[in-house]
């Protein structure tokens, strides 16, 4: 086991467990979706688009998706400029307390989540603006945030600061420069963190449950909701919404950013 | 083909005479100020979060009125301290951030290394989906799949049906919050890993092959301890992530294993004592962050150096 052939079944049999770990779950829900029985049942009892087409019908799931899609986008959409002028200002400028606002702006990741939510959920309760679905968007955006002003950071980190001087040698004025270039140079970082932002938002739970009521419930939280009921396969098909988001989100990451990004060392 | 018209330039610039206006030349040294502010303002919504329950944790819930008191107490903290409850919660949920830490970074050590080391592109690019995809599934819908997988006619006990085993309870325990934990931990840590072990080179192992280690040896004595920030940013965001996690023990617990976040979750909700709820969170809270910060001062802030994004 010490030569190299030990080296490989060692190291390859672990990973292939994790493989397998990870995999699991997402494979059997597909599966599942696709069964015509009243059940999920092993060995699954025919195969049948049935229970996507019960979906379509069912009133709870469809407007919890839309109002998922609207909480998602309203995180999203608020992010981005908060981001993309964090992003610059954190690289571009130097702060006076710059290491504690760096600690600051860390804050929604070093919080644990039911702690900020709750806190979100006194406050807005305070300000009377709990029960509205557009503050579940707002309070998305707040726990996520430190993604979005990575993506852009890491943009910023990797355009030329000559090109702006450039830009302002040639007459072009501070706004100017801004819009035509700067921006388009770190279009990709932004497009970047803009869909970790939606993607996140659009799975995130426990936030969402302590901020929604029965008339706003998300669809994770819907999801959840019909678990402690009765286990049918229609939950399946949703989730097989969710797998198909997530590997769309996936390519498009890859096409963007590349995922090797992420084997780059520090 | 029109033609631009010729003082196109002008709406642009009445933006800019607009901005030079409101932020003058001469204070341009402070522009990353009114950048910065935004983010300031966004999670300072947070921050007026903390302050609420900070608030409520000092004030007793009054049984008449269910509502809190106007008094300031320690009494909710005391409340904690006494009941065994909610230190066998704590430990509980202690226990499980140990365990969970530990197989995660065993199971990701291995498959961050093949992912650094393999050849291949196509097995580079499939090892990677294969942690992304459960991250951007979602905690609920994944949870959901392993009811399916280890419920009492789920997958396992079908199979085990077929050998003439009876079922087992495989849901509803510890057992199956820690191992749902770990499912969900693992891409974390693989991700956190994958710099540390990127950044050694493969000369190094050669190096020591070449002076007779085995590969243990050289695993052990070489990469690990150069891979040592990656370990420490693992282990430190694993071991948070499930000393406060909600979702896991909620759905594959099924009340029966409820960590801190659940318990703070029913004072609200089940047992509607805001102030009891406050006070576990500033608990929890506290508990973390003394964790994190004792292993940043033993071990060093590894890749989670905030620094370093700066560079």
């Amino acid at each position: 086991m010490t030569g190299r052939r030990g080296k490989a079944i060692v190291m390859w049999t672990l990973t292939l467990t994790s493989v397998v770990m990870l995999g699991l779950p997402t494979i059997i829900i597909i599966g599942a979706s696709f069964t015509s029985g009243d059940m999920i049942r092993f060995p699954p009892q025919g195969l049948s688009l049935r229970w996507y087409g019960e979906l379509l019908g069912e009133v709870a799931f469809r407007s919890a998706f839309w109002r998922s899609l609207y909480v998602s986008v309203i995180c999203t959409l608020i992010s981005i400029p908060i981001g993309v002028l964090a992003g610059l200002a954190t690289m571009r400028y130097r702060l006076a307390f710059g290491r504690t606002i760096q600690v600051y702006l860390l804050l929604p990741f070093t919080i644990p989540l039911v702690v900020s939510g709750i806190g979100m959920m006194l406050f807005f309760g305070e300000i009377r603006i709990l029960g509205s679905l557009w503050p579940v968007g707002v309070a998305l955006s707040v726990i996520n945030i430190p993604f979005m002003i990575w993506s852009v950071a890491a943009a910023i980190g990797g355009l030329d600061p000559e090109l702006e001087d450039a830009a302002a040698n040639c007459g072009a004025r501070p706004v100017q420069i801004f819009f035509t270039v700067t921006l388009p140079a770190i279009a990709s970082g932004i497009i970047t963190g803009a869909l970790l932002m939606f993607i996140l938002a659009f799975n995130e739970f426990l936030v969402s449950l302590l901020l929604t009521d029965s008339r706003t419930v998300t669809l994770p939280v819907q999801i959840y909701n019909s678990i402690r009921n009765v286990i049918t396969p229609d939950l399946a098909a949703v989730s097989v919404v969710y797998i198909v988001i997530a590997l769309v989100t996936i390519w498009v990451l890859d096409r963007l950013a590349g995922l090797d990004i992420f084997l780059r060392s520090r | 083909m029109k033609q631009a018209p010729a003082n196109s330039w002008r709406p642009i610039d009445a933006v800019e005479a607009v901005v030079s206006t409101v932020w003058p030349r001469r204070w341009r040294d402070k522009i990353g100020w009114p950048f910065i502010a935004p983010a300031l303002l966004l999670v300072g919504i947070l921050v007026i979060g903390l302050g609420y329950i900070i608030q409520d944790s000092l004030h007793e819930l009054d049984i008449a009125t269910y509502r809190l008191g106007d008094d300031y107490t320690l009494a909710n903290y005391g409340i904690l301290a006494q009941k065994t409850v909610y230190r066998t919660v704590i430990g509980r949920t202690l226990l499980a951030a140990a365990i969970v830490t530990g197989v995660s970074l065993f199971l990701a050590l291995p498959y961050a290394y093949v992912l650094t080391r393999t050849s291949s592109s196509a097995m580079r690019k499939f090892l990677l989906v294969a942690i992304f995809l459960p991250f951007f599934i979602g905690q609920v819908v994944r949870a959901y799949g392993w009811l399916i997988i280890l419920g009492a006619k789920g997958l396992v006990n079908s199979l085990l049906g077929l050998l003439g085993i009876a079922p087992l309870d495989l849901l509803f325990n510890y057992g199956a919050v820690i191992f749902g934990l770990i499912q969900y931990m693992v891409p974390f840590a693989v991700l956190l890993l994958l710099p540390a072990l990127a950044a050694i080179p493969e000369d190094v192992e050669l190096a020591s092959e070449n002076l007779g280690a085995n590969w243990m040896q050289t695993f052990w004595h070489v990469v690990l301890p150069m891979a040592r920030p990656g370990l420490v940013g693992a282990s430190v965001v694993v071991f948070t992530l499930t000393l406060t996690d909600f979702a896991t023990p909620e759905i594959l617990g099924g009340g029966t294993t409820d960590f801190i976040a659940n318990t703070i979750y029913d004072s609200f909700f089940e047992i509607s004592d805001p102030g009891l709820g406050s006070a576990l969170s500033v608990v929890l809270v506290t508990i973390g962050s003394a964790l994190v910060g004792l292993v940043f001062l033993a071990l060093g802030t590894g890749t989670l150096d905030i620094a370093r994004h700066q560079e």
